[in-house]
C-alpha cells in the first residue's frame, strides 16, 4: 500500500456484498440512461433508414397535411411542369391486413404505383420480379417470410374495398438492409391498387427528383412547389420527412430521460444512504485515523474516492444492463405499434453512462462525505456511542418549502399544450423537488407511521411486531431515506396512473353521455391519431344499412392532421388534431353530444353544418379563442374553403382539438373519401342483440378485418389502449422500484447487523429461527408499507397536480384517483418487502447464538 | 439466612436421583488440523437439583464453552448432556430453541436486556417469545421484579438504570418461566463491588430459599465463593473442586490451578476460541 487512497479502496474490497447493494441503484439508473440513449439512436435511424430506403432516388415528397388526404390527380402533371423538376412520380397508398385462415393478421403499408415509381425508392428484388398489373403483390422479403408467403403464393388482403386475392410477384429487400420492427411494406400495381383503395383518381403521395443538384436547387424547387399547391400540400425532403418523425418522438424522448433520470435519482439515494451508513458504522474506525493525523480533507476525499470508484464500477455494469434495457424497450416499443429496428449502437451512451454515475454516486455521498471529515478523533475511542440521529426541524421547513413549488412545476408541465424545454425542465424540476422535499419531511413521519402500520402485527405476534417496529423507529433518518428511495417509484406509478385513470373515467363518461348509437363497426386495432390506420369498404356500409332492425347506419371519418384549420385571417398554423366527418342530417340519431350551438337549435345547426359549416371541439375553442361564428379558412389537399363555426362540442376526443364537418366537405377539401368507422342504431332496444349478430355474421363472411363493438366494447377496447400506453411507461417505473428494493435489504442487512447481539439474545431465551425471520420482514414490511403510504399519497397529489395542469387545457377531464393501480402498489410494497427480507432475514436466523451473543 | 446449610447439600441419589445437569464425556473441538483447538475434553460434569455450582477456570480452559453447552446454545462434539433427565442428544435447532425457552434461564455479563422495552417487558420477553400472554404472566414478572428490589422501576428503560439494577432485571427475566436451571455468565463481571454484593446475595437467596439450580462462570473468587461448590477447569478439563462458602479456600485452590505462570500464558494464546471476539 502506498498511499491513502489505497486504504480507502481496500477498504471497498473488504465489504463486497454491501457494495453490490450499494451500486445497484447506480447500476440501474446509468443502465436506463444508456438503454435510453441507445434507443432513441436506434429509432433515429430507423427512420432514416426507413425514408433513405424509401425515398432513395426522390428529392421531395409531397403528400396532404392530413392523414388519408389525396392529391387532385392533376397535381402529378403540375409537379412534373413545375421548373426545376425533372421527373416525378405519384401513388396511392393504403394500410391492408393479410387475411389469414384464422382472421385477419399483419398490417401492411401497400403503395400503388408504376414500375417507374418503383424505380425511385431504393431496393433490390430478391426473388420474383417486379409487379406489372393484375392481381398481383411485391413484398418486403422479411415480412413476407414472418407471414409464410413465398413467390407463387397467393396472399389475401382486406382492402378498402374488401378482400381481393393476389399473386406473389416477387420479394424485395430495403438496400439500407435493416429490418423496421416486422412493419410490413409491399407494391401493387397502380391501376390495381385504385380499384382497391377506391381511390380511381388522385394520388396520396407523389415524389419528385430535382434536376440540379445540391440543396439550394432542392430548396428553390420547394418553395415553387409550396407556392404553386398552398398550405394543405406538404412539401418534404425525405430527410425533412425523418426529422418531422423524430420531432413528433419528442415527447416520447422527454418521458424515457425522465424516468432514466427518475432511476438515476433513486440511485443517488441508495448511495446517500448506504454511505450514511458506513460512516455512521466505521465512526471508531475513521476517529482512529484522526488521532493518528489524517485531516478533515483526507478523510472526506477518501469517502468521495470510494464513492466515485463505485460511481464508475456501477456504471460500467450499467452500460451492460443497459443494453438488455434498450432491447427491452425496443420489444416493448414494437408490441404498442411503434416500427423500431435492430439495436444501434452509439458512443455516446457509455460516455453518458459513465459521466452520470460519477456525477450521481459523487453527489450522493457528498454529504455522508463531509458528515465523515466533521467526525472527531474522540469516536476512536466512544465510537458512534450517544450519537442519535434525531432529525432537525430545519428539514421539515425547507422540505415544505420544496414540495409546494414542486407541485406548481408538476402543474405547469401538465398545463403545457406544447412540451418546450422550459416547460419540461420545470415539470421535472418540480417532480424532482416533491421528491427532495418528500425525503426531508419523511423522517418526522416515520415513527407514528411505523407505530400504526406495526399495529396489526404487534397484535397478532407481539415480540417480532414489537421490535420490528422499534428498529425501525431506532433510525428514522434511515429508516425514512429507505422508505423514501421506494416512494420516488411507487409515487410515479400512482401519478402517472392518475392521468390514465382520469382520462379514461372522462372518455367513459363523455362516451356515456354522447353515444346514442348501439353499435359501431371499425377495423379492428383502430387507434385514430398513431399514423395511418384502415379504413372501412364503402360496401360495407350499404350492406349494414340493409339489414333488418337497423334503423340508422352512418360512416364517420376521423383524420389526424397536423394544421387544424386556423380563424380566417389569423396568422399562424393551427395545431395538431382531429378532423372529424360526418352525415348531418342522421347523426342526431347516433349522437347526443353536448353541443353550444349558441342561438340556433340543435337541428338547425346540424342543417348549416350539411350547407357546410363546422363545428369545433370545445378545447381548440378555449385554446384559440374561436367563437360561434367566426369564418375559419380550411386549406386541404383538394381545396381551399372558408366555412362559419356553427357550434361547440363538448369532446374530449384528441384532448377536444376538433373540428368536424360533412362528409361531401371533407372529400371537397382535403380528398379525404374513405370511412373509419360506422355508427349504427337499432330499430329498438330489443333488436340490438340480434342486429349485431346479423353484422358480425356479414363481416365474418366478407370484411374479417372489421368488427362490430357495443358501446361496452368500445369502452374497454378504448381501455385496453389507455392501459396499453400506461403499461410501458410502468414497466419505466419499474426500474427506479427495482433499485429502491436493493434500497430496502442494504438497510435491512445494516439493521441485522446492529442488532446481532439482540438477535443472539433472543435466541438463547427461547426465540426460534422463524420468529427471527419474521421480525426482519416485519420490519421490512414497515419500510415498504411507510413507502407505500407515502408513495400513494404523494401519487394522488402529483396526479392531481398534473391533471389540474392537463384540464386547463382539456375541459371535461375530471380528475379520478386509480383506484386499481393504488391497490396495486399496496400489493407490491406489501411483495417487495417481503422479497427484501429474504436473504437478511436469513442471515439473521442463522446467526450462531453464540457468536451473537460476543458481538460488540 | 444461613449460607452452607442448604446450598451446600449434595442430595445424592436418595431424595431426589435425577440430577438437574447430567453431562458426560463432553468433548468440544473448534477448527480442524493445525488450527484445531480442544475447548473441552471428556468433560464429566453434574449438578444436583436445588445446588449452586461455580465454574472457575482461567482464560481459554473452556468454561465459557461448558456454559454454552449445558445452555444449549451449541452442540458438543461428542458425549452426552441430560438436563433433569432429558438427553439433549438427537434434537434440532428447534428442539435444542425450546429446550432453552422452557428449561433455562440465562444470566449475561453484559445484562443484553432490549433497550426498546422497558424492565416490566423485559422480564416478560421469554413468555412473549413463548407466544404466552395470559394475564398470570404479567402477574409473574410483577413479582419477580419485587422479588430482586425493582418494584418501582417497572416503567423504565435499561438505559435508566443502573448496571446492577439492569442484572436484577435479567435475573428476574431468567427466572419467570421457572427453569430447571439457571445459568450465570461472569454475571458480576460488568458491575462495581457494591452492584455485585447485591446481585450475588440475590443469585445466593435464589438458591438458599427458593431451591433454584444455579450455575455460575466467573473468575472472580468471591463470586465463586458464594456458590454451594466450587468445580475448575484447566485445559478443557476437571481439575478439582472445593467447597464453597469460604472465599480464601477457594482463592487458595484458583492460584494453584493458575500457576505456573508461564504454562499459563502459553496455554492462553493456544486455547483462545478460533471464532474470536469482534
Amino acid at each position: 500500500m502506498r498511499s491513502y487512497t489505497a486504504v480507502t479502496l481496500r477498504q471497498l474490497s473488504s465489504r463486497r456484498g454491501r457494495l453490490f447493494l450499494t451500486i445497484s441503484g447506480i447500476v440501474l439508473g446509468t443502465g436506463m440512461i444508456v438503454g435510453v440513449l441507445l434507443l432513441t439512436t436506434t429509432i433515429q435511424r430507423t427512420f432514416t433508414d426507413l425514408y433513405d430506403s424509401i425515398y432513395g432516388k426522390a428529392d421531395l415528397v409531397l403528400a396532404a397535411t392530413s392523414d388519408a388526404g389525396a392529391l387532385p390527380e392533376d397535381a402529378l402533371a403540375r409537379v412534373r411542369t413545375t421548373q426545376g423538376v425533372d421527373s416525378a412520380v405519384g401513388q396511392v397508398t393504403a394500410v391492408l391486413s393479410l387475411v389469414g385462415a384464422d382472421g385477419p393478421g399483419a398490417e401492411l403499408n401497400a403503395a400503388g404505383t408504376t414500375v417507374e415509381g418503383q424505380s425511385y425508392s431504393d431496393l433490390e428484388i430478391v426473388s420474383g420480379r417486379k409487379v406489372r398489373g393484375g392481381r398481383e403483390a411485391e413484398l418486403e422479403a422479411s415480412w413476407a417470410e414472418a407471414n409464410g408467403l413465398q413467390v407463387g403464393d397467393t396472399a389475401s388482403l382486406a382492402t378498402p374495398t374488401g378482400i381481393r386475392d393476389y399473386r406473389v410477384a416477387g420479394l424485395f429487400k430495403f438496400s439500407t438492409g435493416v429490418d423496421f420492427g416486422g412493419e410490413g411494406f409491399g407494391f401493387l400495381p397502380l391501376g390495381e391498387a385504385r380499384r382497391a383503395f377506391g381511390q380511381p383518381a388522385g394520388w396520396s403521395e407523389i415524389q419528385a427528383v430535382v434536376s440540379e443538384e445540391g440543396t439550394g436547387a432542392v430548396d428553390q424547387v420547394k418553395r415553387r412547389l409550396d407556392a404553386e399547391f398552398g398550405p394543405g400540400v406538404e412539401v418534404i425532403t425525405p430527410q425533412g420527412k425523418s426529422d418531422q418523425i423524430q420531432s413528433q418522438l419528442q415527447a416520447l424522448n422527454v418521458i424515457l430521460y425522465f424516468f432514466a433520470g427518475m432511476a438515476l435519482f433513486v440511485g443517488g439515494f441508495l448511495i446517500f444512504n448506504s454511505f450514511n451508513m458506513t460512516v455512521l458504522q466505521r465512526m471508531r474506525e475513521i476517529g482512529m485515523q484522526r488521532t493518528l493525523g489524517a485531516s478533515r480533507g483526507m478523510v472526506v476525499r477518501s469517502v468521495l474516492t470510494e464513492s466515485s470508484t463505485l460511481g464508475i464500477a456501477g456504471s460500467l455494469l450499467g452500460i451492460l444492463g443497459g443494453i438488455g434495457i434498450a432491447l427491452a424497450l425496443i420489444t416493448l416499443l414494437r408490441s404498442i405499434g411503434l416500427p423500431v429496428g435492430a439495436l444501434q449502437w452509439t458512443a455516446a451512451a457509455p460516455v453518458a453512462g459513465i459521466l452520470m454515475g460519477l456525477i450521481t454516486a459523487t453527489a450522493g455521498s457528498l454529504i455522508p462525505a463531509l458528515r465523515a471529515g466533521r467526525i472527531a478523533p474522540i469516536r476512536a475511542v466512544l465510537g458512534s456511542e450517544g450519537l442519535r440521529s434525531r432529525p432537525k426541524p430545519i428539514r421539515a421547513a425547507i422540505g415544505i418549502c420544496l414540495v409546494a413549488p414542486g407541485l406548481y412545476g408538476a402543474f405547469t408541465l401538465g398545463a403545457a399544450d406544447q412540451t418546450t424545454t422550459a416547460v419540461v425542465a420545470a415539470g421535472i424540476g418540480g417532480i424532482i423537488a416533491i421528491f427532495f422535499g418528500i425525503a426531508l419531511l419523511a423522517p418526522f413521519v416515520v415513527s407514528p407511521l411505523s407505530r400504526l402500520l406495526s399495529w396489526p402485527v404487534r397484535k397478532l405476534a407481539p415480540i417480532e411486531g414489537r421490535l420490528a417496529s422499534d428498529s425501525a423507529r431506532a433510525n428514522p433518518t434511515r429508516t425514512a431515506a429507505t422508505a423514501t428511495a421506494l416512494l420516488i417509484g411507487l409515487a410515479l406509478v400512482v401519478g402517472i396512473n392518475s392521468l390514465g385513470s382520469s382520462f379514461l373515467n372522462s372518455i367513459e363518461r363523455e362516451f356515456d353521455r354522447a353515444f346514442a348509437r348501439d353499435l359501431t363497426v371499425q377495423p379492428r386495432g383502430l387507434n385514430p391519431g398513431a399514423g395511418p390506420q384502415q379504413s372501412l369498404a364503402p360496401s360495407v356500409l350499404g350492406k349494414i344499412s340493409d339489414l333488418p332492425g337497423v334503423a340508422v347506419a352512418t360512416p364517420e371519418r376521423l383524420v389526424a392532421t397536423a394544421q387544424l384549420p386556423q380563424v380566417a385571417g389569423r396568422k399562424g398554423n393551427g395545431p395538431q388534431g382531429l378532423l372529424f366527418g360526418f352525415d348531418p342530417s342522421v347523426y342526431d340519431k347516433v349522437d347526443s353530444s353536448q353541443i353550444d350551438t349558441g342561438d340556433l337549435t340543435r337541428a338547425e345547426a346540424y342543417a348549416r353544418v350539411g350547407k357546410g359549416a363546422l363545428t369545433v371541439g370545445k378545447g381548440y375553442a378555449e385554446e384559440a379563442g374561436i367563437e360561434i361564428g367566426h369564418e375559419m379558412l380550411l386549406e386541404g389537399a383538394s381545396g381551399v374553403e372558408r366555412a362559419p363555426v356553427v357550434a361547440v362540442v363538448d369532446t374530449i376526443l384528441a384532448g377536444g382539438q376538433t373540428v368536424s364537418m360533412s362528409l361531401e366537405k371533407m372529400a371537397r377539401v382535403y380528398g379525404i373519401t374513405s370511412d373509419t368507422q360506422i355508427a349504427v342504431k337499432a330499430e329498438s332496444v330489443d333488436a340490438r342483440a340480434e342486429v349485431k349478430r346479423e353484422i358480425e355474421r356479414l363481416l365474418e363472411a366478407d370484411y374479417p378485418n372489421l368488427t362490430v363493438l357495443s358501446n361496452d366494447e368500445i369502452k374497454s377496447e378504448v381501455e385496453s389502449q389507455i392501459s396499453q400506453q400506461f403499461g410501458f411507461f410502468n414497466a419505466l417505473v419499474a426500474v427506479a422500484i427495482l433499485a429502491s428494493l436493493f434500497g430496502i435489504v442494504n438497510t435491512l442487512s445494516m439493521s441485522v447487523l446492529e442488532r446481532t447481539r439482540e438477535i443472539g439474545v433472543l435466541r438463547a431465551l427461547g426465540a426460534t429461527r422463524w420468529q427471527i425471520r419474521r421480525t426482519v420482514a416485519n420490519e421490512s414490511l414497515i419500510i415498504s408499507l411507510i413507502g407505500a403510504v407515502l408513495g400513494i399519497s404523494i401519487g394522488v397529489g402529483l396526479g392531481w397536480a398534473l391533471l389540474q395542469g392537463l384540464a386547463a387545457g382539456v375541459p371535461g377531464v375530471v380528475y379520478s384517483p386509480p383506484i386499481g393501480t393504488m391497490l396495486a402498489v399496496a400489493v407490491a410494497a406489501v411483495l417487495l418487502g417481503l422479497i427484501a427480507a429474504i436473504v437478511p432475514a436469513r442471515r439473521a436466523a442463522k446467526l450462531d447464538v453464540v457468536d451473537a451473543l460476543s458481538y460488540e | 439466612m444461613s449460607p452452607g446449610s442448604k446450598r451446600s447439600g449434595k442430595r445424592s441419589g436418595d431424595t431426589d436421583p435425577v440430577p438437574a445437569i447430567d453431562a458426560r464425556k463432553l468433548t468440544k473441538r473448534y477448527g480442524s488440523g493445525t488450527s484445531l483447538v480442544k475447548a473441552l475434553d471428556r468433560l464429566d460434569f453434574r449438578v444436583e437439583k436445588g445446588e449452586m455450582v461455580a465454574i472457575m477456570g482461567p482464560s481459554g480452559s473452556g468454561k465459557s464453552t461448558l456454559l454454552h453447552l449445558l445452555g444449549a446454545l451449541e452442540t458438543p462434539t461428542s458425549g452426552t448432556i441430560a438436563l433433569a433427565g432429558e438427553n439433549f442428544e438427537g434434537l434440532d435447532d428447534r428442539g435444542l430453541t425450546l429446550l432453552r425457552r422452557e428449561k433455562i434461564g440465562f444470566v449475561f455479563q453484559f445484562f443484553n436486556l432490549l433497550p426498546s422495552l422497558n424492565a416490566l417487558e423485559n422480564v416478560m420477553l421469554p413468555a412473549l417469545i413463548a407466544g404466552r400472554r395470559d394475564p398470570k404472566v404479567e402477574k409473574r414478572a410483577r413479582s419477580l421484579l419485587k422479588r430482586v428490589g425493582l418494584a418501582r422501576r417497572e416503567r423504565h428503560l435499561p438505559s435508566e438504570l443502573s448496571g446492577g439494577e439492569q442484572q436484577r432485571v435479567s435475573i428476574a427475566r431468567a427466572l419467570l418461566l421457572e427453569p430447571e436451571l439457571v445459568l450465570a455468565d461472569e454475571p458480576t463481571g460488568n458491575l462495581d463491588s457494591r452492584s455485585e454484593a447485591t446481585v450475588l446475595d440475590l443469585l445466593s437467596e435464589l438458591n438458599s430459599d427458593e431451591g433454584h439450580t444455579i450455575v455460575i462462570v466467573t473468575h472472580d473468587t468471591t463470586a465463586a465463593a458464594v456458590a454451594g461448590r466450587v468445580s475448575f477447569l484447566r485445559d478443557g478439563r476437571s481439575a478439582g473442586e472445593v467447597a464453597g462458602g469460604d472465599s480464601a479456600k477457594v482463592i487458595r485452590a484458583f492460584a494453584k490451578l493458575e500457576s505456573p505462570a508461564s504454562k499459563t500464558k502459553k496455554r492462553r494464546s493456544s486455547a483462545k476460541s478460533p471464532r474470536g471476539k469482534r
